[in-house]
């Protein structure tokens, strides 16, 4: 039972190693406005919950790459309750490669699919 | 169904952390920063300051809880501070590796590890650096000996004072964008925040952290050593760019006509006879390479400096 427990819990956090950058850019692609670390975090844990399986400290890291990237960009501003808060908005480059990013996520999705269909367990 | 995995993963913890869960969010910090032993600095200040986010914003977020309740919750969806060091290890290193453009290949032989620092925009983001250090340290130097003898000189009436915390304080924000430009050109891994003490302290205290703090220190001395350096760097550059680019556009201007030095009305060049231009190119490509090589030296070396100067390793050692 715990051997497939780990495992299980092993293929998640491959899967959302995978698609969680995909999943940070989709959210701040629809965003109105720059958004921070804990919004985002948030976010996703209401609406994304199978994208991130581990822990949400580690998005953080993500949206500092995608930023370094070029597909974010970023701006801190002051906040009343703690640190100057970072936000970040998604740049015209982010956009482009989200919509391909897109593109390729559905081709895996509807490919993984058809090779899952029909699958008798 | 994700519930059940945050669900299985905290359980697991809270037995083996219940016991040490920190109590305050500077007590989590601290257990953060203590794990994180060892790691990139710029990592460690990168890392405390994401979690003193989340946790200061979870705490906002339930106003009626103390710090305690909170990051019990936490411990879950954020992680404990050991999960948390070891997620920034993991991804710092996977994300990195996976969203930069692939390194060219190292080339094997000697002429190809030569010539092959060409093929590399570290080279060329070096050299600018070169070039700019020198109006960037004349700039610092200015700025840190006119604010050091403003305000120590108007030390005597009380404005000193305050004039004194300004400067340092503008000393800060201009750690900041060096680490930046340090960064962007030479590829050393420097903060990404502004650094931020402990927010909740009264004034006094965070400003008397600023006096305390080595690397306000270390920025005043990096800012004055920015001038000598910021000057060779520039000659070295300068000379050596100025050198290898006449020697290979020599021959052109010689055909063209304007590659002459008239001495008392003699050809200075007039002994360089065609045979010879070949060689003056191929010295000129040399030089070119080894000014390429000089930057990308300098470009580690001063950076491996501005790192030890403007980030707080000391703090985090």
């Amino acid at each position: 039972m715990d051997e497939f427990d780990s495992q299980r819990r092993k293929f998640q956090k491959e899967l959302s190693s995978g698609t969680v950058s995909l999943a940070l850019l989709a959210v701040l692609g629809g965003a109105a406005e720059p958004m921070y670390g804990y919004q985002i975090a948030k976010r996703l844990e209401r609406e994304g919950e199978g994208v991130l399986s581990g822990k949400q400290s580690a998005l953080y890291p993500v949206l500092r790459n995608l930023g370094a990237a070029g597909l974010l960009d970023s701006h801190v501003e002051p906040s009343v309750t703690g640190p100057p808060r970072r936000y970040y908005r998604i740049t015209e480059a982010g956009r482009q490669v989200l919509r391909e990013w897109v593109a390729a996520w559905r081709a895996t999705r509807d490919s993984v699919d058809s090779v899952l269909q029909g699958l008798d367990l | 169904m994700n519930a059940t995995t945050i669900d299985a993963g905290s359980s697991n913890e809270r037995a083996a952390a219940d016991a040490g869960l920190p109590r305050s969010i500077p007590e989590y910090l601290e257990r953060l920063r203590a794990a994180l032993a060892g790691a990139d600095p710029a990592l460690v200040q990168d890392a405390l300051y994401d979690a003193e986010e989340y946790l200061r914003s979870e705490l906002a977020e339930n106003p009626g809880r103390s710090e305690a309740e909170v990051i019990a919750s936490v411990a879950g969806s954020y992680g404990a501070p050991d999960e948390v060091a070891e997620i920034y290890r993991d991804t710092e290193v996977k994300v990195q590796t996976a969203l930069r453009p692939p390194a060219p290949k190292p080339r094997k032989s000697l002429l190809g590890r030569f010539f092959g620092v060409a093929a590399e925009p570290r080279t060329y983001a070096a050299l600018f650096y070169m070039l700019l250090s020198l109006a960037t340290g004349i700039f610092y130097f200015t700025w840190v000996t006119t604010g050091l003898s403003v305000s120590m000189g108007l030390m005597v009436l009380i404005v000193g004072l305050p004039l004194l915390i300004l400067f340092l304080g503008s000393v800060r924000v201009l750690a900041l964008v060096e680490g930046r430009l340090v960064e962007a050109m030479l590829g050393e891994r420097m903060p990404r925040r502004p650094l931020y003490s402990q927010r909740g302290r009264p004034l006094l205290e965070r400003i008397k952290d600023m006096f305390t703090d080595p690397r306000t220190w270390g920025t005043l001395l990096y800012m004055l050593l920015m001038l000598p350096l910021g000057t060779v760097y520039f000659t070295v550059a300068v000379t050596g760019l100025s050198i290898s680019l006449s020697l290979i556009f020599f021959p052109l201007l010689r055909l063209i006509g304007i590659g002459t030095v008239q001495f008392d009305g003699y050809d200075v060049f007039a002994a360089w006879e065609p045979w010879s231009w070949p060689a003056a190119v191929l010295a000129g490509v040399v030089v070119l390479f080894l000014t390429m090589h000089i930057a990308r030296l300098v470009g580690q070396i001063h950076g491996q400096l501005a790192k030890h100067l403007l980030v707080r390793s000391a703090q985090y050692g």
